[in-house]
C-alpha cells in the first residue's frame, strides 16, 4: 500500500504552496469543462502538458499511459457511433460526432493529466494541510489523503493483467503465487481471462480488508483523532512565485472563457 | 504502571473467551517479555492495554485495567496515545506518510505539540533510530529492519510511559531484529519506560526482567528469566520453547544458569565434560551416509536486472541434486527469493541460463513448470481463496486438466501428508496460521512437483507449528521430493537441512554442507547471521554439532584420554 505517485524532486511546481496548486488544479478542471471541440481542448492539453514539464512530472504519465490511451479510444469511437450530426461520413459516424467524441476524450485524459500533475508535484501531508487551511475539516481532508492513497492500488488491479512493474507489492505477489500453481492469466477469451482472476481478487480483498483494519489500529495508537487542536510540522505559506502562477492561471482562464463566450 | 485486575475478554461470537481473569502487575520501568503459543491471548491482552479492545474490536470486556494509576475505562486509543505506545508487528501497515521526518511528526502534530517541540522530538527519536541520515527518504524505499524502526522512532514521538510491541520482529532478518533490540535498549538507558514485549521466542527476550506466560488466557506461569531458566519441561507443556542453553544444562546435569554461549562454553569444560574423540569424524561420515542423486536443476551465471535496473541476481551459478534439503541464507535483499521465482518461470533470468533436468526452462510456460517445480509463497493468505480447504488444494491439480478422479485422489493425499485429512470441508480461514500454511504446502503437493520450493515455511508459527511444519518437510524429503527453503531461521537450517547456499548482493558468496558453513562462525556473521546458540557451543567445544542431541551425543565425561583435534587447534 505504499506506492505514492508524488515524485521527490525539485521544481519551481513543487515549490508552490499547496493551496495554490489546488486551486491550479480547480482552474483546470472549469477550463476542461467549458468546450466541447477538440481545438481549444488540445490549446488546454497544451498549457497542462508545458505545466507538467516545469514541474518535472511527465514521467508519471508514462505509468498511466494505457489509461489514457483506453479513454480516449472508447470515448472516440462511442460518440462517434452514438452522437447525432449532420455530415455523415462512414456508416452512422457522422463528422460532428466524431469531433465531439474526440473533444470529449481530450477532456477527461486532460483532467487525468492534471490530477496526476497535482499528485506528482505535492505531497500527502502538503494536500492535507492545504485543505485544512481553506478551512476542510482534518478528518475529511486526511479521509481524502487516504483516497489518493488508493489511486495507485486501484490503478495497480486493473492493469495487473498487462503486468505493469510499477504495480504496488500485494497485486503483484498474489499474482506470482496463483500463477505459480498453475493459473494462466494470458490465454482464453475475455469471460475465461475474467473468471481467471477470481483467485486474484479474493485473497487481494482480504489482504486489504486486513491492511485496512491494521491501518485504523496503527492510526488510533498514534492519535489521529485525539480531538486536540492539531499542530503542523511541515510550513507552507505563500510566496511571490505563487502570485505569479495564480495571476498567469487566472489570465490563461480569462482567456478561455473569453473564447468561449465570444466566439 | 500497569496493572490488571479479573481481566476476561471474549471476541463477539466467539464461544470460548481469550483472556479469563487475568491479574497481573507490570512496575514502572519493567520490562516484561510475554510468551505463548498463538492463540494463547497474547496479543488479545496487549490490544486491552490501550483500549483497542474494546473500542476498535468487538466483544465482551471485564475487569479492571489501570495505566500510570488511571482506571482506563471509556478511554479510546487516541486519548491513551501519549500514555501506551503501540509497535506491531505489520510495519507496514504503520507506516502512512512520504518521508520519514513526517512519519515521526504525525503522533505529535494530532496531540497538538507545537512545532518547535515536535522538531525536537523528531530529531531526538531519528537519532535513537538511527535514521537520520534517512530523513528525508520516502518510507516505502526502506528496508524492513528500517521500516520497523522508524515505527518504533514514530510511536517514541508521542513521549509514552509504557510501550506495547507486538512481535516487532516476526518479520524482520536477523540484522533488523538485532538493529532493533539495540535501539531498545539505547531507550531504555535514556529513560525510564515501561515495556511489553510479545515474542514467540524465549530466547530472543531472555535480557527481559520478568517472563510471563499464557496459555488459554490465562497467566500459566510468571517469573524473572533466572526463576524460568530450567523450567523447559514446564514451558514445552506451554507450547513455549524454552532457553535453548539451559536444554543444554539439563542434558548435562548441569543446573547453573548461562548468560551466553562463551559463558556455556566454559562452564562445561569446566564440570569435565570433552569432546569424545572422533566425535567429529563420525558426524562427518554421517553426513556422507546421507548423499543424494544427480543433477536436478542446473543455474549457469544467472543475471537478472529489474526494469528500473537494479541488479538483483549478478551472475549465479550453482546446482541442486536430486533428493537433496537444500537452504538458502542471507539477509533480506540478498536476492534469495529472486533467485527461487527464476526456478518455476515466474521471473525470466536477464542473461545466464537454468536447466531442469537437463532441459532449458527458457520458454517453458509457467503453468507447464509448475507440474515440475512447485513454490510455496511466504504468506499463505497471498494464494488462499477458496471456501473449502478441498478446492483450494484442487486448483492446481484441476489447472493441469487432470480428471476428477485423480484430481480427488491427490488432493486426499496432498492432506493426509500435511496432517488435515479431517478438515477438507472446513473453511481455510477459520484455521490458524500454521494450519493455513499446510493448506498452501498442500495445494503445492498435490501437484506432484519434484522440486518443491519454501519461502520462509516457519515465519509466524508457535514453536509447534514449527516442529510440525518442519517435521511435514523433513517426511517429504525423505519420500522423494527435493527440498530447498528460503529462510532467516538458522535453528531450522542447522537441524533439518544438510546444505547451505550463502547470498550476499546478489551472488553466492558460500555454500556447502551445513557443518561445514555453520562451523565458521566469522563467514556467518560477515553475512550478518548467527548460528544457533547449540552450534556455538559447539563450535567453542570443538565439534561442529548441529543439533543439541548431537552435541551431548560428542560428550563424554573425564578429563583424561587424548585430546579432540578440533579442540586443540580452538585453543
Amino acid at each position: 500500500m505504499n506506492l505514492f505517485l508524488y515524485l521527490d524532486r525539485e521544481s519551481p511546481v513543487h515549490r508552490l504552496d499547496p493551496r495554490t496548486k489546488i486551486f491550479l488544479l480547480l482552474g483546470s478542471f472549469v477550463a476542461a469543462v467549458l468546450f466541447f471541440q477538440p481545438g481549444p481542448l488540445l490549446a488546454l492539453l497544451a498549457v497542462l502538458l508545458l505545466y507538467g514539464a516545469v514541474g518535472r512530472a511527465l514521467g508519471n504519465l508514462r505509468r498511466v499511459w494505457f489509461l489514457l490511451l483506453s479513454i480516449a479510444l472508447i470515448s472516440t469511437v462511442s460518440w462517434s457511433v452514438f452522437a447525432r450530426g449532420s455530415t455523415p461520413l462512414v456508416w452512422r459516424v457522422t463528422w460532428e460526432g466524431l469531433r465531439y467524441g474526440i473533444g470529449a476524450a481530450i477532456k477527461i485524459d486532460s483532467m487525468i493529466v492534471s490530477g496526476l500533475i497535482f499528485l506528482s508535484t505535492t505531497r500527502t501531508e502538503e494536500i492535507v494541510l492545504g485543505l485544512i487551511r481553506l478551512r476542510v475539516p482534518y478528518q475529511a481532508a486526511f479521509a481524502f489523503s487516504l483516497a489518493i492513497r488508493m489511486v495507485p492500488t486501484i490503478i495497480g488491479t486493473a492493469l495487473a493483467i498487462r503486468m505493469v512493474p510499477t504495480i504496488i507489492g500485494t497485486v503483484v505477489t498474489v499474482a506470482e503465487a496463483q500463477r505459480s500453481r498453475g493459473l494462466d492469466l494470458e490465454s482464453g477469451g475475455p469471460v475465461q481471462r475474467l473468471r481467471s482472476h477470481v483467485p486474484l481478487l479474493v485473497p487481494i480483498f482480504l489482504h486489504t480488508l486486513r491492511n485496512t483494519d491494521q491501518l485504523a489500529k496503527a492510526l488510533e495508537s498514534r492519535g489521529f483523532g485525539a480531538g486536540r487542536e492539531r499542530t503542523s510540522y511541515l510550513e507552507i505559506g505563500f510566496h511571490v512565485a505563487d502570485a505569479f502562477a495564480l495571476i498567469l492561471a487566472g489570465l490563461i482562464l480569462a482567456m478561455f472563457i473569453a473564447i468561449r463566450f465570444t466566439g | 504502571m500497569i496493572r490488571l485486575e479479573g481481566v476476561s475478554f471474549r471476541y463477539r461470537s466467539a464461544p470460548e473467551p481469550a483472556l479469563s481473569e487475568v491479574t497481573c502487575h507490570i512496575r514502572p520501568g519493567e520490562l516484561v517479555g510475554l510468551l505463548g503459543r498463538s492463540g494463547s491471548g497474547r496479543s488479545t491482552l496487549a490490544s486491552t492495554l490501550n483500549g483497542t479492545i474494546p473500542h476498535l474490536v468487538r466483544g465482551e470486556l471485564r475487569g479492571r485495567i489501570s495505566i500510570a494509576g488511571q482506571d482506563i475505562q471509556g478511554l479510546r486509543p487516541r486519548d491513551l496515545a501519549d500514555r501506551v505506545g503501540f509497535l506491531f508487528q505489520d510495519f507496514e501497515a504503520q507506516l502512512f506518510s512520504t518521508n520519514v521526518a513526517l512519519e515521526v511528526a504525525f503522533g505529535p502534530e494530532n496531540l497538538g505539540v507545537p512545532r518547535a517541540e515536535i522538531a525536537r522530538r523528531v530529531d531526538r527519536c531519528l537519532r535513537l533510530a538511527r535514521l537520520e541520515v534517512l530523513r528525508h527518504k520516502a518510507p516505502a524505499g526502506l528496508s524492513g529492519g528500517q521500516k520497523q524502526r522508524l515505527a518504533l522512532a514514530s510511536v517514541l514521538a508521542l513521549e509514552p510511559r509504557a510501550l506495547v510491541l507486538d512481535e516487532p520482529t516476526s518479520d524482520l532478518d536477523p540484522a533488523g531484529r538485532r538493529d532493533l533490540w539495540e535501539a531498545i535498549r539505547r531507550l531504555r538507558e535514556e529513560r525510564a519506560l515501561t515495556l511489553l514485549i510479545i515474542d514467540p521466542e524465549t530466547d530472543e527476550v531472555g535480557w527481559a526482567d520478568r517472563l510471563i506466560v499464557l496459555d488459554r488466557g490465562r497467566v500459566a506461569l510468571s517469573g524473572t528469566p533466572a526463576e524460568l531458566w530450567s523450567e523447559g519441561d514446564r514451558l514445552d507443556a506451554l507450547g513455549v520453547k524454552g532457553f535453548t542453553l539451559a536444554r543444554l544444562a539439563t542434558a548435562l546435569g548441569l543446573a547453573e544458569r548461562w548468560q551466553d554461549t562463551d559463558g556455556a562454553a566454559a562452564a562445561i569444560r569446566a564440570a569435565g565434560w570433552r569432546v569424545a574423540e572422533g566425535a567429529a569424524d563420525r558426524l562427518r561420515r554421517a553426513d556422507d551416509e546421507r548423499a543424494s542423486g544427480g543433477a536436478l536443476l542446473d543455474v549457469e551465471d544467472l543475471t537478472h536486472r529489474y526494469p528500473d535496473g537494479t541488479e538483483a541476481l549478478a551472475g549465479v551459478s550453482c546446482a541442486i541434486r536430486r533428493g537433496e534439503f537444500v537452504a538458502i541464507l542471507g539477509q533480506n535483499g540478498s536476492g534469495k527469493t529472486t533467485l527461487v521465482k527464476h526456478f518455476n518461470g515466474i521471473l525470466t533470468p536477464t542473461a545466464g541460463d537454468i536447466r531442469l533436468s537437463g532441459q532449458s526452462l527458457r520458454g517453458q510456460s509457467l503453468a507447464r513448470l509448475s507440474r515440475h517445480v512447485g513454490l510455496v509463497f511466504q504468506n499463505p493468505d497471498h494464494q488462499i481463496f477458496a471456501e473449502r480447504i478441498r478446492d483450494e488444494v484442487a486448483f492446481g491439480p484441476r489447472l493441469q486438466g487432470l480428471s476428477e478422479n485423480e484430481v480427488s485422489r491427490r488432493v486426499e493425499e496432498a492432506l493426509e501428508a500435511v496432517g488435515l485429512s479431517d478438515a477438507g470441508d472446513l473453511d481455510p480461514f477459520i484455521l490458524t496460521k500454521g494450519s493455513r500454511q499446510r493448506v498452501a504446502v498442500a495445494s503445492t503437493l498435490a501437484t506432484k512437483p519434484e522440486l518443491i520450493i519454501l519461502d520462509e515455511p516457519t515465519t509466524g508459527l508457535d514453536h509447534r507449528e514449527l516442529l510440525g511444519m518442519m517435521a511435514l518437510i523433513q517426511r517429504l524429503n525423505q519420500a522423494g521430493h527435493t527440498i530447498l527453503i528460503v529462510t532467516h531461521a538458522m535453528a531450522v537450517a542447522a537441524t533439518y537441512v544438510r546444505r547451505v547456499i550463502l547470498m550476499q548482493d546478489g551472488r553466492i558468496v558460500r555454500e556447502g554442507p551445513t557443518r561445514e558453513i555453520f562451523g565458521n562462525e566469522s563467514g556467518l556473521f560477515d553475512l550478518g547471521l548467527t548460528p544457533p546458540p547449540v552450534v556455538q557451543v559447539g563450535n567453542r567445544l570443538g565439534v561442529p554439532a548441529l543439533t543439541l542431541e548431537e552435541l551431548v551425543g560428542s560428550l563424554v565425561q573425564g578429563t583424561e584420554g587424548p585430546r579432540d583435534k578440533g579442540t586443540e587447534t580452538r585453543q
